[in-house]
């Protein structure tokens, strides 16, 4: 009996710990979700999105010595003054193209991003501390990383605005019409132009929340770029186009890897939390090709 | 805003002397004429003549290289769609352009995207006040959606519809706009007979009940002489006859350019 509660108690440490890790992939496939939805466009650029700002935050926290808060409003500057870049040297110049065209544009983001981000900051791994908790909690027995329980409320508090943002105002609609039909979007007067510049931008912030919670657990470094990889088995399980979906995606790909890697691990030699997230994707497309809760594909023929 | 007020029977929009190419293809060569407020007008030609080139010119898809466009008493250069929208005009598409995702009820309701006051910065401090405000729009919507009879499809997605009924959600959309210029671009293409006539029912209440101008490109030449006070001819780009109905019916260039024995 004791041995049982052990084990159960150390398979809800396990779950719990997965769970919050998956909020952290949550926060990076928000930003995909974003643009995704907003423009049909899939941004490649999103991971180094993600890196640039946490670069930009700590670079001014070195160089001017200012208070995380100041650098932080900073960096929202900085991602609000790139959105209204790449619209106007990039996007801009692609209305009505087809959607290859615009994802082979956000690779060029990318690489452009990765390469100005180490030209101004530096390519050297830095510490960003804002002051968020770190250790961990014991809830009666069970640990808990403090920063991955900050990481969780954050998540469903972001999830929680964009949620309404996109439902219940004007300029979510907008968002939602603009993906759907260019043409039929200016056509009842949205202006393309701002919605795409306010969509980077909130994927630039929503970039920069994600940054500053991976950059708190393994320092702002060029892999965290790369995180974005992890980000795409959480869309195709969640639905490329759904902000609830991008959450228990990451969920269910955090909770998924971490009791694999303790429970199948042994069978099969470890290192099972490398590739399960990309095997459950794939799984998964084959039964459920617009994630659970993305928008059915309709093909009239 | 120092424009006049316009009476139906003024002239609403003037277009003057327009051309319009892609490279080396003319799509439109110095063609002019005019659209009264309160008429019908329509225009007609074999494909290709350069009908859906012109109605992109007037409400900002394309800018002609040449010649003016006068709407309300203003002249203007290039003007892009959403301040087309802005200004009154609305539209809708050979090929149905509709969120497809959306439902009907949802379609409609960004035609009324430009009479929404409250934008993200108002919503976010006075939540209340934008959604009385979405309330009265989806009220108007309503109205909308019972005037075109397509209460039972509210809350469908409209890529599931049959085409007919797409082309009634886009209008809805277009009327969402309380447009004073409304462009249809060949609203009864694909349809049945029975909704060829709902269609035409519908263009014509939109006229008479809310003085809506309307500027259709149409095939069936039936529902053209029927429905449309004046008719314009192309052909290959260029204007072959302007007059009413009966005036186009009986020119010798239009019945040409109609049996191919012209060319």
């Amino acid at each position: 009996m004791e041995d049982f509660v052990i084990e159960f108690m150390f398979f809800l440490e396990v779950l719990f710990s997965g769970l919050l890790t998956g909020t952290l992939y949550s926060l990076v496939a928000l930003g995909f979700v974003l643009i995704f939805k907003a423009s049909g466009v899939f941004n490649f650029a999103q991971g180094a999105m993600m890196l640039f700002a946490a670069l930009s935050l700590v670079g001014f926290q070195e160089m001017l010595g200012v208070h995380w808060t100041v650098a932080f409003l900073l960096t929202v500057v900085v991602m609000i003054l790139l959105a209204w870049c790449v619209e106007k040297f990039v996007l801009g110049k692609l209305v009505n193209q087809e959607p290859i065209i615009l994802f082979m544009a956000t690779i060029g983001i990318t690489f452009f991003l990765d390469g100005f981000g180490q030209t101004l900051w530096g390519s050297d791994i830095k510490p960003l501390d804002i002051g968020l908790p770190t250790g961990s909690l014991d809830f009666g027995g069970i640990f808990v990383d403090q920063l991955e329980l900050v990481a969780g409320a954050t998540a469903g508090g972001l999830v929680l605005g964009l949620a309404i943002f996109f439902n219940k105002t004007k300029i979510g609609r907008a968002l939602r019409a603009v993906a759907d039909d260019h043409q039929a979007a200016m056509s009842v007067g949205i202006s393309l132009r701002n919605i795409w510049i306010i969509v980077w931008s909130v994927a630039g912030l929503v970039g920069l929340v994600a940054g500053i919670m991976w950059g708190s657990k393994l320092g702002v470094q060029f892999s965290l770029s790369l995180l974005a990889l992890k980000a795409l088995p959480v869309l195709m399980l969640g639905g490329f186009t759904s902000i609830p979906g991008a959450i228990i995606g990451g969920l269910i790909i955090g909770a998924g890897e971490k009791l694999a890697e303790i429970y199948l691990g042994p069978f099969v030699g470890g290192a099972i939390e490398n590739w399960f997230a990309y095997m459950l994707a794939m799984v998964f497309l084959l039964f459920r090709p617009q994630g659970l809760f993305g928008e059915k594909i309709i093909e009239r023929v | 805003m120092g424009v006049h007020e316009i009476k139906p029977g003024d002239v609403l929009l003037a277009v003057e002397d327009i051309s319009l190419s892609f490279g080396a293809v003319r799509a439109i060569s110095d063609v002019s004429f005019d659209i009264r407020k309160g008429e019908v007008r329509a225009i007609i030609g074999p494909n290709g003549a350069g009908k859906t080139s012109m109605l992109n010119c007037i409400n900002g898809f394309y800018h002609p290289q040449q010649g003016t466009i006068t709407y309300k008493g203003q002249k203007r250069s290039a003007m892009k769609p959403y301040e087309a929208a802005a200004q009154g005009i609305a539209r809708t598409f050979q090929n149905v352009a509709l969120f497809k995702g959306m439902s009907t009820l949802d379609n409609i309701m960004t035609g009324r995207n430009l009479k929404m006051k409250s934008n993200l910065l108002t919503s976010m401090i006075w939540w209340g006040k934008a959604e009385k405000e979405e309330l009265e729009h989806r009220r108007f919507v309503e109205d909308i959606i019972d005037f075109l009879e397509i209460e039972a499809i509210r809350k469908t997605p409209v890529g599931r519809l049959p085409y007919g009924l797409q082309k009634r959600v886009e209008l809805g959309r277009a009327l969402a706009a309380e447009p004073e210029l409304l462009l249809l671009d060949e609203p009864m293409a694909g349809m049945n007979l029975e909704e060829k006539e709902d269609m035409c029912r519908f263009i014509l209440d939109v006229n008479d009940e809310f003085g809506t101008t309307i500027c259709l490109i149409e095939h069936d030449m039936g529902v053209v002489m029927d429905i449309s006070d004046r008719v314009m001819v192309l052909d290959y780009g260029g204007k072959i006859g302007d007059g009413v109905p009966e005036e186009v019916r009986t020119n010798q260039n239009v019945i040409d350019a109609y049996l191919g024995g012209g060319h």
